[in-house]
């Protein structure tokens, strides 16, 4: 069975191979047979790994260059059918619609991606039991490009996964769909029975606890693929880890906004899968979109512009037309060495544009004119190009720029940004945490300062002297107090109140904290604590949740 | 309900005793809270006074135990069993409430509309 299983592997290789070669697509068939290498690098590394967290990179390897095979090897099919049908295909008389505008390419990025988890109580709160583990990460699909995220492990001491990464794909038009999955394997063996004969297996899972048996089962019967069809690519190591598919969702240019948005995830694996975690079921991340027509100038040239007010008067600009804007330089070099422009016109979705032929001023052809209106006023401006053909060129661009507006939505409000992926760092070992909530100190100090606050504001004159109960709570030096000794002031000093109570939500649309084991106790003042780096695990300063429990 | 440290909480309360119901291995009640000492007061949507860091009934559940003692959503819990629940961290307000050996509970709680019904009693 396993000879057969090789002699199947290589010929679909071969397959795919032939395919790429057929089509003459260099670029597709060099990122084929780097993947196909990669996943031959990755077999022999699965093979020899003696550890388990070895052996899951390794898995998490293969299972991502599976999937970037079978995206290729779709998208190689897509174009043999394409350029099948194109071949056989329309006879050139059928005058088809005019060649349909197309909206710019765009890129897009997705970011501090962060999933809660919801454990029952009692797990989470009495810490009893072996401490499970699990390591997932995260495969993220736009159009045939595929890329991961690094792998996390995951205990029970953990309220969410946040995935550190900035996943950047460049291409992508307005139709994108990007495509999450989110993979979780078991850290422990899955039994030594994975090996065993199966009569043998049943048996032992039947006699074993009903919960336990039922994984072991689970795990037994659902040999094969890692996620995808194991003829097509099966598996070299049996005994190796393996991972299910725990959730799914997609997203598109709908869900894409300058902040963090919370997203449904569709849960894919239950209760009795050995991968099992417990998935609130929600995904926070970041989804930003940049079209290509917002960071590069889609046309320039040299224009003459009408000045307001003065109808004989006409001055030579170099314009650019970027983003949402006219930029008007005085010379073209200023585009490039960033000097002021002259002045701006905006171009957005209520801009009107007219080609100039109604008031065509006399010697002052191939005019065209923009209006915006602002509040009352409508300004117009009519700028002069050098001939119809540049005409024509300004026309079109403006009209793909309002096309690329229409399609790209939301994004062709304001420049979104995007910060260039780090690196990629080596994957860490999570350090064993203590538990997040137990570890949250509650600073009565803080609440002190505040609530004597409230007494000198309600009370007025009668508290020149501070009560003397006051004084138990600021002589305490033994209070852990890693904020900075200036925001607690002693009270009858006080006279602004202290900010409290901001109104910062810690709930499902925050930035996530970072795990990263070097994240050192934080001893920045409250005010910096807003940038996820300097924040530490512990003490949050003043409380941010609101937390809802049912009872 | 504000109130100022070290001077007596008055409030117009009401007694409402639930009987919790079993369901399985839980006692449930039927209810959730939300608020706490070590919670953020000003996402409360329920309190007057949004430095109020007082136990509050966020959702009642249709037909549970609580909806048929009389709680109502938005109250504010003061005592449960005679334990105070205005100083009192989320975990700490959640445990009095779900103690396993406790089949009934008796919670004072206070709302607006009480304050308000007194008041007018009072002026009429």
């Amino acid at each position: 069975m396993q000879d057969r299983l090789h002699i199947l592997e290589d010929l679909n290789m071969l397959y795919i191979r032939q395919m790429a070669l057929s089509l003459e697509d260099t670029e597709l068939q060099r990122k084929l047979d780097h993947e196909i290498r990669m996943r031959e690098g990755a077999c022999k590394l699965l093979a020899a790994c003696s550890q388990r967290e070895q052996a899951l990179e390794a898995t998490k390897s293969l299972l991502v260059c599976n999937s970037r095979i079978l995206s290729y090897m779709g998208e190689l099919q897509r174009r043999k059918e394409a350029q099948v049908l194109g071949k056989s295909g329309r006879r050139p008389s059928d005058s088809g619609p005019p060649t349909e505008r197309s909206p710019c390419r765009g890129r897009v990025c997705i970011s501090d991606l962060r999933i809660p988890l919801m454990w029952k109580d009692t797990e989470y709160f009495k810490n009893k039991g072996d401490l499970h583990r699990w390591a997932v990460f995260l495969l993220l699909q736009l159009g045939e490009h595929i890329q991961d995220t690094e792998m996390i492990l995951v205990d029970r001491t953990l309220t969410d996964i946040s995935f550190q990464n900035n996943v950047l794909f460049t291409e992508a038009g307005p139709d994108f769909e990007l495509r999450l999955e989110l993979y979780g394997a078991c850290m422990e063996e899955e039994g030594a029975l994975a090996g065993a004969p199966k009569r043998l297996a049943t048996k032992l899972s039947s006699s074993l606890g009903r919960s336990s048996g039922r994984r072991v089962r689970a795990s037994l019967e659902s040999a094969g693929g890692l996620g995808s069809s194991p003829i097509l690519l099966p598996t070299p190591a049996v005994g190796g880890p393996r991972y299910h598919l725990l959730a799914h969702t997609t997203l598109t240019l709908a869900a894409v906004q300058d902040g963090f948005r919370t997203h449904d995830l569709t849960l894919a694996s239950h209760e009795e899968n050995p991968a099992w975690l417990p998935l609130y079921g929600s995904v926070c991340c970041r989804l930003v979109a940049q079209p290509l027509c917002m960071t590069q100038p889609t046309a320039n040239g040299t224009l003459r512009v009408q000045q307001a007010g003065e109808l004989q008067d006409w001055a030579r600009v170099h314009g650019v037309l970027k983003g949402t804007s006219l930029f008007c330089y005085r010379q073209p070099e200023d585009a490039d060495t960033g000097e002021e422009p002259l002045f701006t016109i905006a171009i957005n979705k209520e801009t009107r544009v007219r080609a100039g032929e109604l008031d065509q001023t006399v010697g002052r052809p191939f005019t065209l004119t923009i209006s915006n209106r602002y509040g009352e006023d409508e300004v117009t401006h009519t700028l002069q190009t050098e001939s119809r053909g540049a005409l024509h060129s300004w026309m079109e661009a403006l009209w793909q720029l309002f096309f690329d507006m229409s399609q790209w939505k939301q994004c062709c409000d304001e420049i979104m940004k995007i910060e260039t992926p780090a690196p990629r760092k080596t994957p860490q070992v999570l350090a064993k945490q203590g538990s997040l909530y137990h570890e949250m100190a509650i600073e009565p100090l803080d609440d002190i300062a505040a609530v004597t606050d409230i007494l000198a504001q309600r009370e007025g004159a009668r508290l020149e002297t501070p009560p003397p109960w006051l004084a138990m709570f600021t002589e305490q030096p033994a209070l852990p107090n890693p904020c900075s000794p200036a925001s607690v002031a002693p009270a009858p000093a006080r006279t602004h109140p202290m900010p409290w109570g901001r109104p910062r939500t810690f709930s499902l649309d925050a930035v996530p904290p970072d795990h990263s084991p070097g994240a050192p106790r934080s001893v920045a003042p409250l005010p910096q604590q807003r940038s996820p780096r300097s924040r530490g695990l512990f003490n949050k300063g003043p409380p941010r949740t609101w937390l809802q429990s049912p009872v | 309900m504000s109130y100022i440290p070290g001077q007596p909480v008055t409030a117009v309360v009401q007694r409402v005793e639930i009987h919790k119901l079993r369901q399985g291995e839980n006692l449930i009640l039927g209810f959730s809270i939300g608020g706490g000492i070590d919670q953020d007061p000003s996402q409360n949507p329920f309190s007057e006074d949004k430095t109020d860091k007082g136990i509050y009934v966020t959702r009642v559940s249709e037909g549970g135990p609580a909806e048929i003692a009389g709680l109502q959503i938005g109250d504010k819990i003061m005592q449960v069993n005679g334990w105070d629940m205005t100083m009192v961290t989320h975990d700490q307000a959640r445990k009095r409430l779900t103690k396993r050996s406790e089949e009934v509970v008796r919670l004072l709680v206070t709302r607006q509309s009480l304050q308000k019904a007194v008041q007018r009693s009072m002026l009429s």
